[in-house]
């Protein structure tokens, strides 16, 4: 993620934990008008950018949504999933160290603006519904960051 | 209370078929349908409120329609929806699971041309244009979507051996084998981040008879 570099994370693994709650979890959240992570929170973010964003929403995928939504996974049975899910985003989450030098300040801004749309949408909704559709906005969170995947 | 529409089973298995980001909307008529039932197709991108209505798919008997122009944006999901009306005011509506191409997709064979030589056998893999459009408008390939993606080469010399080779050019060439010998040749694309493997091209070749003296 542009200067943060994080090693070791085996994307295929996500999409394999997410891919088998997708269909349970996104068949919960009848809203389809809405979308959490619109295109323009996460389009033509920069390397730099990158970094601080990504950093942001991992924090707020552990600290809000996986944590509350720990309650539905018996549920819907997803518990493995979940668990995978959560435990890559803690590592790539503690593993990314966002620079907290000032002439990085106008770019940290600009991604926390970008994360601030993501807040608002999540929190205009009940919450329920909004941790559901959070969980279900995965792959949408996945097909980002894989763009800033070296091979 | 009753509508003055009556909701009954007209249809099933509403879902997309995607191969090469060609997007099918696919249904089966339900245990109510009649011969004469018919069915209109509806598409939206998630996080839109409005459904869009696909011309050329409204009051049709086929159950199939071709929505890969409308779901074209590598970066959006969509949603489609199919709505079954039959004589008797009978209706029913489905809709289905959100849609990513890049997610759902599966890729067909690769198109390979094998030449056979003396003592080798030489493969072209051809690219592999898809629906999908850059901004500037020119075609992407596979190879243009799929960062990661590469090819598997398999040459089948007999039961027990087989010779590999893999990369992500487009030329390959089996060396040091027998004239005038049959062997099966099997190619296949993968793109590991996304999980994707298609099925291998099969082609059987003939190395040529040594008319060296």
């Amino acid at each position: 993620f542009g200067p943060c570099r994080v090693e070791g994370v085996v994307l295929s693994e996500l999409w394999e934990a997410f891919w088998a709650a997708k269909s349970t979890v996104q068949n919960q959240d009848d809203i389809t008008s809405v979308r959490l992570l619109k295109p323009q929170i996460l389009q033509d973010v920069s390397d730099a950018e990158s970094c601080y964003l990504v950093h942001s929403l991992l924090k707020f995928y552990l600290n809000t949504v996986f944590k509350n939504y720990h309650s539905k996974i018996a549920k819907f049975k997803t518990l493995k999933s979940f668990s995978s899910l959560a435990n890559n985003f803690l590592v790539i989450a503690s593993k990314l160290q966002p620079s907290k030098d000032k002439d990085m300040l106008s770019i940290s801004e600009s991604a926390h603006r970008r994360f601030m749309l993501f807040c608002r949408a999540f929190k205009q909704m009940d919450t329920e519904a909004a941790l559901v559709k959070a969980f279900g906005e995965v792959d949408i969170l996945l097909t980002w960051m894989q763009k800033f995947y070296q091979l | 209370a009753r509508t003055t529409e009556d909701t009954a089973r007209l249809l099933q298995y509403v879902r997309f078929q995607s191969r090469n980001f060609e997007n099918i909307l696919t249904w089966g008529s339900g245990p109510d349908s009649t011969p004469d039932t018919v069915y209109s197709v509806e598409y939206k991108r998630y996080g839109e409120k409005e459904w869009l209505a696909k011309a050329g798919c409204q009051r049709t008997t086929q159950k199939y329609c071709n929505l890969t122009m409308e779901t074209g944006n590598l970066t959006e999901l969509y949603y489609a929806q199919v709505t079954a009306v039959s004589p008797g005011r009978k209706h029913d509506s489905k809709k289905t699971d959100r849609f990513s191409s890049l997610q759902h997709t599966t890729i067909k064979p690769p198109d390979v041309t094998c030449i056979p030589k003396v003592r080798s056998i030489q493969m072209l893999i051809h690219p592999t244009f898809t629906p999908i459009r850059s901004e500037d408008g020119h075609q992407l390939t596979l190879e243009e979507i799929f960062r990661d993606l590469f090819y598997h080469l398999e040459l089948r010399v007999n039961h027990t051996y087989q010779m590999h080779l893999e990369g992500k050019q487009r030329e390959y060439e089996f060396l040091g084998l027998t004239p005038d010998t049959e062997f099966l040749g099997a190619i296949t694309i993968l793109a590991p981040m996304w999980s994707k493997e298609s099925a291998p091209y099969m082609c059987r070749v003939k190395t040529l008879p040594d008319r060296t003296w």
